[in-house]
């Protein structure tokens, strides 16, 4: 189980013949993700990983119609063609690992993506692991079976690093992961903390779910809204970082480029509005797990 | 980045909005002289500073002579608004000001698209005005034609989409005695990732938010990212801080854990630093030889969570590059864990050896925070 993805899930890369899109393919498929070709402009004809690569979305869509999710591997200037490419295909699931595109840009792919319901994770996003059966990016690298097992507690995270850190703390608490997933640190996030916790609801497998906020922006507080309409009922421990952020003004960017310092916003303001509705806040990150253990094993 | 007030309005005016005639005047330039040349009795000198509220907080004053000027400057030079530090003042003539308005169009990360939100009640801060007195219009950044007949909508919407705005507010907006609409106030960001479409924004003054210029050091911090592989690994991210805790983090998202696990600790930082991504060894060496050349350390605390695709032997080599050439006398602690680690671990103690540093290293099994607590330990 978990979310996301599955033994049916088919990978296309765009960018696979670069080096992060080439050592990715490496990663995914020694992890055991179907990854089964890859785009690049130019480049049709060649092999990565032993895997075709095509020169646009489209042809490889006509060898391979089975594909359905596509991980984004290409410079930022080169983002929002790649993108619509892909949602010009249908491809139900993109994951956008390519760091600081334009704003505009990921507003143009945001809103072609609504209209034909297609989601896309990130940008700015590492990837997502389902643990057992595969994972888009390169989430725990070389180390990914020190870190994941399959297990039941979901993860989400707005730091790459933290996804892979957080998933590490389960794991050496003896627990296992069902999914961890790190939507990114952008001022637009394709898929947020409460689109992933409505999934993780439905997912058996899922007995909690903890995740990694910042200071800055507004999708914690979308959590609380879900929570309210009893869209997710499952226990959830929070940590929101960025508390000394307090000492900035107004306006600055202290973190990732949507941890911007505003009223309403810090994390401590946030953690107060999220316990309010019954969600454990960690002081520290590390004690995320010990508070989800709790609630799953104290009876 | 942030723009100043008439650094945005140049830009408004660039897309036909009017907006009112002054001078700017920077520290050390002569206000008498700009003044007298701008040709207006009655002026309104504004500091300029990157977040609004100045009005609230003393940083605009009526002037109608010489003298007035003079002391307005001076004053408004030695102050700081709200933390932050006077990079200049606006000299502008006085509105004859018949009503006030507000417009601005930000991005919705509900919708995730652009919004605009206009009220007829301006000149107030927007988080005051009741909810129903504010008009939000939905829109969609495919659309270039904007359908809303608001004063400036239209023009603000082009100047929105050609600049890579991510924020562009006007309070207020305001309709002179003669009919006339002005911007009277300009508040725009813009979207830094989109600088390569966009040659001019390099003319821009370095500036930070904080209640000082820039220092050499995050200056020269800047520098280290720009260039052709600038989305390649970054090592660009220094704010400097009153500590004397040096600071070397990995990732946004540690970053600003560890930090708040560092004034938990009772330690303050002497900088804010992370490097992310994969970086290369000469870009973290640059970066660790800034942060351990700010004087007056006390300690040094490198730390990371568990790295997924970060080279640490690679991104450990330039600090080893920069420890080897400062030799601190101040304890270290690191801790880090992912790819290559045992390699990063062996190398970056060897140099802590061969230099004699006081180091501690922690992999995987102690968690950040534990080592925050370890380097006050050390300076007890």
């Amino acid at each position: 189980m978990g979310i996301l993805l599955t033994e049916n899930t088919n990978v296309l890369i765009q960018g696979m013949t670069g080096k992060e899109g080439a050592k990715a393919a490496k990663a995914m498929l020694e992890y055991g993700t179907k990854v089964v070709c890859g785009v690049t402009p130019n480049k049709g004809g060649q092999e990565v990983e032993g895997k075709p690569i095509f020169n646009s979305v489209k042809e490889a869509l006509k060898k391979f119609p089975a594909v359905n999710a596509t991980a984004i591997y290409v410079p930022p200037f080169a983002a929002k063609a790649a993108i619509l490419e892909a949602i010009d295909g249908d491809i139900p699931l993109i994951n956008i690992i390519v760091e600081r595109i334009p704003i505009k840009d990921m507003a143009y792919c945001l809103a072609a993506a609504k209209e034909k319901n297609v989601r896309i994770i990130g940008p700015s996003s590492l990837g997502l692991i389902v643990p057992g059966i595969g994972r888009i990016g390169v989430v725990g690298g070389p180390l990914v079976n020190e870190i994941f097992q399959p297990g039941e507690i979901g993860v989400i995270s707005r730091s790459g690093g933290m996804t892979n850190e957080l998933s590490w703390q389960i794991r050496r608490a003896g627990l296992g992961q069902s999914a961890a997933v790190h939507v990114g640190g952008d001022l637009l996030m394709g898929t947020t903390y409460a689109d992933l916790l409505r999934l993780f609801e439905k997912d058996e497998a899922t007995k909690a779910v903890v995740i990694f906020g910042e200071h800055g922006g507004s999708y914690e507080f979308e959590i609380i809204e879900a929570i309210i309409k009893k869209e997710f009922t499952k226990p959830l421990a929070i940590y929101i970082g960025g508390k000394f952020a307090n000492v900035f003004p107004e306006g600055m960017n202290v973190g990732h480029a949507g941890a911007i310092v505003a009223k309403g916003q810090g994390a401590a303001e946030k953690e107060k509005a999220l316990s309010e509705v019954g969600v454990m806040i960690a002081e520290r990150y590390e004690d995320l797990v010990q508070l989800v253990h709790n609630q799953i094993y104290a009876h | 980045m942030n723009l100043y007030e008439f650094e945005g309005k140049q830009l408004l005016a660039k897309y036909g909005l009017r907006i009112p005639k002054g001078v700017v005047v920077r520290r050390g330039e002569d206000a008498i002289f700009a003044y007298e040349n701008l040709g207006v009795a009655d002026v309104v000198v504004k500091a300029q500073v990157l977040s609004g509220k100045r009005g609230k907080n003393n940083g605009i004053i009526f002037c109608s002579n010489s003298e007035e000027i003079k002391k307005a400057v001076d004053e408004l030079f030695q102050k700081n608004i709200r933390g932050q530090y006077v990079a200049a003042v606006l000299l502008e003539e006085k509105l004859a000001i018949e009503e006030e308005r507000y417009i601005s169009i930000v991005y919705d990360t509900t919708t995730k698209q652009p919004i605009l939100l206009y009220t007829e009640a301006g000149g107030m801060d927007i988080e005051d005005v009741a909810h129903e007195k504010i008009k939000k219009i939905a829109l969609d950044i495919r659309q270039e034609n904007l359908l809303v007949s608001l004063p400036y909508a239209r023009e603000l919407w082009k100047c929105f989409l050609t600049e890579d705005t991510r924020q562009i507010e006007i309070n207020p907006l305001v309709r002179t005695v003669g009919g006339e609409w002005v911007a009277a106030d300009a508040k725009i960001a813009l979207d830094e990732d989109a600088f390569y479409r966009h040659e001019d924004w390099k003319n821009f003054d370095a500036r930070t938010m904080l209640g000082r210029l820039p220092t050499e050091r995050e200056l020269a911090v800047k520098k280290i990212d720009e260039g052709e592989g600038y989305y390649r690994g970054t090592a660009g991210k220094y704010i400097e801080m009153d500590g004397d805790i040096a600071i070397l983090f990995s990732g946004g998202g540690a970053s600003i854990a560890n930090m708040d696990a560092l004034i938990k600790a009772s330690l303050k930082p002497a900088n804010y630093t992370e490097y992310s991504g994969n970086p290369p060894r000469e870009k973290v060496y640059a970066l660790a030889k800034i942060v351990l050349s700010k004087p007056g350390l006390r300690g040094l605390w490198i730390a990371g969570g568990v790295a997924n695709f970060t080279n640490i032997a690679e991104t450990f080599h330039g600090i080893a590059d920069a420890l080897a050439e400062i030799k601190p006398t101040y304890p270290i602690v690191v801790r880090r864990a992912g790819p290559f680690e045992d390699e990063g671990r062996r190398l970056i103690e060897e140099c802590a050896a061969r230099n004699g540093l006081t180091m501690q290293f922690f992999g995987k099994e102690t968690s950040m925070s534990d080592t925050a607590q370890v380097l006050a330990g050390l300076l007890k």
